[in-house]
């Protein structure tokens, strides 16, 4: 066999395989389960998904009569965003949009989400601003916020919703 | 001899471009393949140096918040294992600057400023033409809409809303909603200014802003200038969540000047009478069953239309509703109950209307299709509706077909067909309508 025909079949056998483990990770990372995380003073540890989806519908707006709940939400295209609109909201990108419109100018609410562009940007104000609420990837929790159950169950438990 | 033999190197030198772009890899290519693989390596050894970098930098992070007393994280698949390094506090190390820098001007960023000022404009543009005698087809301008929305604190926030109609000669500006608002927590927020009344589901849910609604118009009992039941509110308002399981629910109370003496406008400059209006209202949504809201209004007041005449008006109100769009669900009836002081008579006229719109799966969920039936009766000797000798309400039955457009996100066509008999024993007039409406 030429050394050319060799080449050319180690490089195709390698392309498979990483074709594979990519598909294998990508795979993996679809089902990586999304954290809904606090600030450790928040007084909360275990929210069902039908509060969550209040808080998130802007229909609690404090967890405490001193702490307004602040949102923050992962910008479109990020995964965190997709579980949320399809979990939590179940809407589309554009009835998202047109909801918060609507809700901020019927005078229930005073502002939309915060729109957060990675995890990193989203703990760093969870863990800074009192009353803030985000969904990060389960991987990408830090220090300084605090994991809250959701119907009694962390992100990697069997049954957990957010994924 | 030369230009002879031109012609030829430039072909050969083109099939040996071609060849050497066709060909399979020739052992000159070999040395290529060991550079890409020293790439990839070079590549894995920068990615190793990131994560490196990024973990000093995590930790550093952790370090200089365990210095300001931040409670530890807890997570479910790895429990937190940040290890302090031996970084001194307030050392200006260039890593802890430059997350400090980096946080801060995240948090200055998300930090609510106040007051802080939002403006939302809606506009729509018309054409309507139907075959009901006396009218004309032709363009129309709709209404151009403000909103306004400004948190002035953690807990007070102001709503406002102006709009501009055009009239033949002039527009006509009006301050639809005005509203100071303090919220205690979630089960009590007080409010005063000007509302549209909390009373049924349209007239609080849908604003002036045609976008925001499926449909080109509002359904007749709850009109913009309709008399059927009193669209704005002048007054207090009290309201909030009650803490009562997965129910959802919600109340409002509020206490105002009422109608004024065009029955159509509120008492925005002072009450017609010493009688205040008031307003309940209690609602309904089901954590258990997301997207359906019910729900039970009363309103009351005394007219004063005409001085020396005076009615009690009473109007229940109730709604069912299901506010997804798959499908989109809306009905709401009204009883109004009229009380003349002087003859002692009782008037009774009822109103509802159901609409059903499903947003369609294909093209972006784009498009979105809907009907709405509604209906509208009244005594024949009811006084009140014709107090300026004009009827400003009729029995009423009508139909609407239409199909919703959402060309972007923002902006909206619309098209109607109407087949509405505003009148006992009047013919049916059918309409065709077409509406752009936008939000910026």
């Amino acid at each position: 066999m030429p050394i050319r025909r060799k080449i050319a079949c180690g490089v195709l056998i390698l392309a498979s395989f990483s074709l594979l483990r990519s598909q294998q990770l990508f795979g993996q990372a679809r089902e990586v389960d999304v954290a809904v995380v606090v600030q450790p003073d928040t007084p909360v540890s275990n929210l069902s998904l039908a509060e969550v989806r209040k808080i998130f519908l802007g229909d609690r707006q404090y967890w405490t009569a001193n702490m307004p709940v602040v949102l923050l939400i992962r910008a479109p295209v990020a995964r965190e965003r997709d579980v949320v609109l399809k979990t939590i909201y179940q809407m589309s990108e554009s009835q998202f949009k047109q909801y918060w419109i609507a809700k901020i100018f019927r005078a229930e609410s005073v502002s939309a989400p915060k729109v957060v562009y990675s995890n990193d940007m989203a703990s760093d104000l969870v863990a800074a601003l009192p009353g803030a609420i985000a969904f990060i990837d389960s991987r990408d929790v830090r220090p300084g916020t605090k994991v809250v159950r959701v119907d009694g169950r962390l992100p990697g438990e069997p049954g957990y919703t957010l994924r | 001899m030369f230009s002879r033999l031109l012609p030829v190197f430039v072909f050969l030198f083109a099939a040996c471009a071609l060849f050497a772009q066709s060909a399979p890899p020739s052992p000159a290519q070999e040395p290529s393949n060991q550079a890409l693989l020293d790439q990839i390596q070079q590549l894995q050894k920068r990615l190793t140096d990131l994560e490196e970098h990024q973990r000093q930098t995590d930790a550093a992070l952790a370090a200089l918040r365990g210095a300001q007393g931040v409670a530890e994280t807890t997570t479910a698949e790895k429990p937190a294992q940040v290890s302090a390094p031996a970084v001194p506090p307030g050392a200006g190390h260039p890593v802890e600057t430059a997350v400090r820098g980096h946080d801060h001007a995240e948090i200055r960023e998300a930090t609510i400023h106040y007051p802080s000022l939002q403006i939302r404009g809606f506009g729509d543009v018309g054409f309507a033409a139907t075959d009901q005698k006396g009218t004309t087809s032709g363009f129309d301008l709709g209404q151009f809409v403000l909103h306004f929305a400004s948190p002035l604190s953690a807990k007070v926030s102001y709503f406002g809303e102006v709009s501009f109609t055009a009239e033949p000669s002039t527009y006509d500006v009006s301050v639809e909603r005005s509203i100071v608002r303090y919220d205690y927590n979630d089960y009590f927020k007080m409010s005063f200014g000007k509302y549209h009344t909390p009373m049924g589901y349209w007239n609080d849910t849908f604003h002036h802003g045609a976008w925001l609604q499926t449909t080109i118009s509002r359904p007749e009992m709850v009109k913009f200038g309709g008399t059927f039941t009193p669209i704005h509110f002048v007054g207090v308002l009290a309201e909030g969540n009650i803490p009562l399981g997965g129910l959802g629910l919600a109340y409002s109370a509020g206490l105002g000047n009422g109608r004024s003496s065009f029955l159509s406008k509120a008492g925005d400059s002072g009450d017609i009478n010493n009688n205040r209006a008031w307003v309940a209202s209690l609602l309904a949504r089901p954590s258990r069953l997301y997207g359906l809201q019910f729900g039970a209004s009363v309103y009351r007041d005394k007219l004063t239309p005409i001085p020396g005449q005076n009615f009690d008006e009473w109007i229940e109100s109730a709604h069912v509703v299901w506010t997804k769009e798959h499908p989109e669900f809306l009905s709401e009836f009204s009883n109004v109950h009229h009380h003349d002081l002087q003859t002692l008579q009782t008037y009774n006229s009822q109103a509802f209307y159901v609409q059903l719109a499903y947003r369609l799966p294909w093209q972006e969920n784009k498009w979105k299709p809907y009907y709405r039936f509604e209906y509208i009766h009244r005594p024949n000797s009811e006084p009140v509706w014709d107090i300026t000798g004009t009827p400003s309400v009729k029995d009423l039955v009508g139909s609407t077909v239409g199909i919703r457009y959402d060309i972007t996100n923002y902006a909206a066509f619309k098209g109607e067909y109407r087949n509405t008999r505003p009148g006992v024993n009047e013919p049916r007039v059918n309409g065709a309508f077409f509406q752009t409406a936008f939000t910026f």
